[in-house]
C-alpha cells in the first residue's frame, strides 16, 4: 500500500470513528442509562481506535519505504548517467515529483561540472600553448644579438634577452617583472620608455642615438663606452589598448668607427692630394705670369711640375691599390716567378736615387734556385717600397744592405731590407704600418704619404700570405724583411 | 725703409720657394721657415708685418703658431694668413679665436695670396720705395 492509499483509509477510520462517536454522543443525551446502547458505542470506539493504529502503522511503513526508495534513487541518480527506469517507477509520484526537482538540479550541477572541466581542459592548452609560446619567443629573443627589452604598462620587465642583461648587468633571471628603472638606473632609454607610456596616443615608433658605458665585472676597468641606437615602439592589444613597450638596442659602436675610418680616410687623400696640386697649380701660375726671371728658372719650374705630377700619380695609384686590396676587389695573377730577378730588377730601379744621395747600396741577394707563386708587379712594388724607404730615412754616407735567406727546411724566403738609417722611434712600431702614418721626426726628412708601407703589408700578407717584419734601434738604422711561402 | 717682412712657413719646400718668389718680385722681404717651431725662432728676433703660414706641419700646427705669435710681445696685432690643405673642415670660430686674418685653401694661386697681402698691408713696399 502506499502513502496516497493510506491517507485514505486512515481519513475514512477518524471520519467513522467520528460519526460513531458523534451517535454515541447523541444517545447519550437523549436515552441514558441504556446499557446495550454503551456496550455497542464501546465496541464502535474500540474498532476506531484498532482501525487507526493499523492505519497509523502503515503509514510508518510506506514512509520507511518511501525513504529507502529515496535514498535508491539518489544512489542510481548519483551513480548513473540517467536514472533507471525501473528505478523510476519504484518510486511513487510524490516522490518522483520531488525527485524530478532534485534531479533538474543534479543534472544541472552535472552539466555545469562538465563546463567548468571542460572550461577547466581549455584553459590548460592554453596555459601550455602560452607558455610554448613564450619559451619560444624568449629562445627567439636570446638569439637576437641586439639587446631586448619588452615592458608592461607598470613599466614593469615582462621580457627580457641575455644582449640586455649583459650590456646593462642585470641578472636575467631575477629581471622578471621589476621596475626597469631599477635595472637601467640612470638611463635616458627609461625616460623615454616611461614618456611613451605615459604619451599611449603616440604610437609611433622612436629612436634615440646613446652612448653607454657597460657594466663589468668586478677588477676588470677596461670600460670602452659603446654606441647604440635604441628603438622604442609601443605595443597595443588587437582593441588598439595599450600593453606596454618593446625597446631594441643596436650597436653601432663599429659602425661608427667605419664611417669614422671612412671620413678620416677622404680627409687624409683629400689632404695629400692637395699637396703636390698645389705646387703644380702655383708653378703653372708663376709660368703663366712670367714670374721666371729667365729660362734656367723655367726649366726648374717645369721639373718641378713634372716631378709633382709624378708623385700625384704614384698617390693615385697606391689609393686605388690600397682600396682594391682591401676590398677585395685587387686582379691578382700569380705566377711562379724568381724573387731574386725581381729584387735585382728592384736594384736596378733604387740605385740612382742611392747615388744621389751617397748612399751605398749593397746588393747581397744570391741567385736562388726556387720559385715563389705571386704576382710579378705586387711583390716588384712592395720590395722598391722597402727600399725607397731605407734610401729615403738614411742620411748620406750610410748604406742599404739587400739579402736573401731560405729557411732550412726549404719552405720560406726571407728578403731583409737593412739600412744605417735614423731608426724608428719604439712608439712609432706599433704603428708604423697604419694607413697615413708618419712618424713625426721623420717628415722634414723627406716627403711621404704614409701609403706605401700599408701598402706593402696588405701585398704581402693579405695577398701572398706571408709576413712583414720591422726591427730599428733609432739612431742606428732599421731592418725591414718580409717571408714568403716557396713554391713547392 | 717701409719694406715690409713677411715670414712664409711651411714644410713644403716648394710651396715656400712659390710664395717667396711671388711676394719677392712685389718687394716683399722675405722670411722662411718650415715648422712653427723654427718661425718663433724667427720671430722672436724679426720684426714681422705678416705672416702666412700652412695648416698643417710637422709638431705645432699653423693655429697653435698663430696663437704662439699673438701671445709674443708687440705681435698681438700680427696679419697672419693660414694655407690649408683641409679644405672646409677648420671652424671660423677656431680661426676668429686664433687671429687669422685670412684662410686660403689649397691648390691657392700665388696671385691670390699677393691680393690678400696686399689687402692686409695698405702700404705696400713697391710704392712706398723711393
Amino acid at each position: 500500500m502506499r502513502k496516497s492509499t493510506t491517507r485514505v483509509c486512515l481519513t475514512l477510520a477518524l471520519a467513522l470513528c467520528l460519526l460513531v462517536a458523534a451517535t454515541y454522543w447523541l444517545a447519550l443525551q437523549y436515552a441514558p442509562q441504556t446499557t446495550w446502547l454503551l456496550l455497542r458505542g464501546g465496541l464502535v470506539v474500540l474498532a476506531a481506535i484498532v482501525c487507526m493504529a493499523l492505519g497509523f502503522h502503515v503509514l510508518q511503513r510506506d514512509w520507511a519505504q518511501d525513504r529507502t526508495d529515496l535514498l535508491n534513487f539518489f544512489k542510481t541518480a548519483a551513480l548513473a548517467e540517467a536514472p533507471n527506469a525501473a528505478t523510476l517507477a519504484a518510486v511513487t509520484p510524490d516522490a518522483r515529483a520531488a525527485f524530478d526537482r532534485v534531479l533538474q538540479y543534479i543534472t544541472g550541477l552535472r552539466r555545469r561540472v562538465q563546463e567548468l572541466t571542460l572550461q577547466r581542459q581549455e584553459l590548460e592548452i592554453q596555459l601550455r600553448l602560452a607558455e610554448v609560446e613564450q619559451r619560444q619567443t624568449q629562445t627567439l629573443l636570446n638569439g637576437i644579438s641586439d639587446a631586448v627589452l619588452v615592458t608592461n604598462e607598470f613599466d614593469e620587465v615582462l621580457l627580457a634577452n641575455p644582449g640586455a642583461a649583459e650590456l646593462f648587468g642585470f641578472g636575467l633571471a631575477t629581471a622578471l617583472r621589476r621596475p626597469v628603472s631599477e635595472l637601467l638606473p640612470d638611463s635616458r632609454v627609461v625616460h623615454d620608455i616611461v614618456e611613451l607610456r605615459q604619451n599611449p596616443h603616440r604610437t609611433a615608433r622612436r629612436t634615440l642615438d646613446l652612448t653607454i658605458e657597460p657594466k663589468h665585472a668586478a677588477g676588470t676597468n677596461a670600460i670602452t663606452p659603446r654606441s647604440f641606437t635604441a628603438t622604442l615602439a609601443p605595443v597595443t592589444d588587437p582593441h588598439g589598448l595599450f600593453g606596454g613597450v618593446v625597446t631594441v638596442l643596436h650597436e653601432t659602436t663599429r659602425e661608427r668607427q667605419i664611417a669614422r675610418m671612412k671620413n678620416d680616410f677622404v680627409s687624409h687623400v683629400s689632404h695629400e692630394l692637395r699637396t703636390p696640386l698645389s705646387s703644380i697649380t702655383a708653378y703653372a701660375e708663376l709660368l703663366v705670369d712670367g714670374e721666371a726671371a729667365d729660362e734656367k728658372t723655367r726649366q726648374e719650374f717645369y721639373q718641378v711640375i713634372q716631378n709633382e705630377a709624378n708623385r700625384l700619380s704614384r698617390l693615385i695609384d697606391n689609393i686605388l691599390n690600397i682600396s682594391r686590396i682591401e676590398s677585395g676587389m685587387v686582379r691578382v695573377s700569380k705566377v711562379p716567378i724568381s724573387l731574386s730577378t725581381i729584387l735585382k730588377q728592384v736594384l736596378e730601379v733604387a740605385r740612382p736615387s742611392a747615388k744621389d744621395k751617397n748612399i751605398t747600396l749593397v746588393d747581397q741577394v744570391s741567385q736562388g734556385f726556387f720559385q715563389i707563386n705571386a704576382d710579378r708587379d705586387m711583390i716588384y712594388q712592395a720590395a722598391l717600397n722597402l727600399v725607397s724607404n731605407a734610401i729615403k730615412y738614411t742620411p748620406a754616407g750610410g748604406s742599404v744592405r739587400v739579402a736573401m735567406q731560405t729557411a732550412t727546411d726549404g719552405q720560406q724566403v726571407t728578403v731583409f731590407i737593412h739600412d744605417t738609417g735614423v731608426g724608428i722611434p719604439p712608439e712609432a712600431l706599433d704603428h708604423l704600418f697604419e694607413k697615413f702614418y708618419r712618424v713625426e721626426a721623420h717628415k722634414t726628412m723627406a716627403k711621404g704619404s704614409g701609403l706605401g708601407l700599408h701598402l706593402t703589408r696588405q701585398i704581402i700578407e693579405s695577398v701572398h700570405d706571408g709576413a712583414l717584419r720591422v726591427e730599428s734601434i733609432p739612431g742606428q738604422g732599421s731592418t725591414f724583411s718580409f717571408t714568403l711561402p716557396i713554391l713547392q | 725703409m717701409s719694406e715690409k717682412t713677411i715670414m712664409v712657413v711651411d714644410d713644403e719646400a716648394h710651396i715656400l720657394h712659390v710664395v717667396s718668389l711671388k711676394l719677392g718680385n712685389a718687394d716683399f722681404h722675405l722670411l722662411t721657415a718650415a715648422d712653427a717651431e723654427e718661425a718663433l725662432e724667427i720671430a722672436a728676433t724679426n720684426a714681422l708685418d705678416l705672416v702666412i703660414t700652412d695648416y698643417q706641419m710637422p709638431g705645432p700646427t699653423g693655429l697653435e703658431l698663430a696663437r704662439r705669435l699673438h701671445a709674443q710681445v708687440g705681435k698681438r696685432e700680427l696679419p697672419i694668413i693660414l694655407l690649408t690643405a683641409h679644405g672646409l673642415t677648420l671652424e671660423q670660430v677656431e680661426l676668429t679665436r686664433a687671429g687669422i686674418a685670412c684662410c686660403l685653401s689649397k691648390p691657392f694661386s700665388p696671385r691670390e695670396v699677393l691680393a690678400k697681402v696686399h689687402e692686409l698691408l695698405p702700404e705696400p713696399a713697391a710704392t712706398t720705395a723711393p
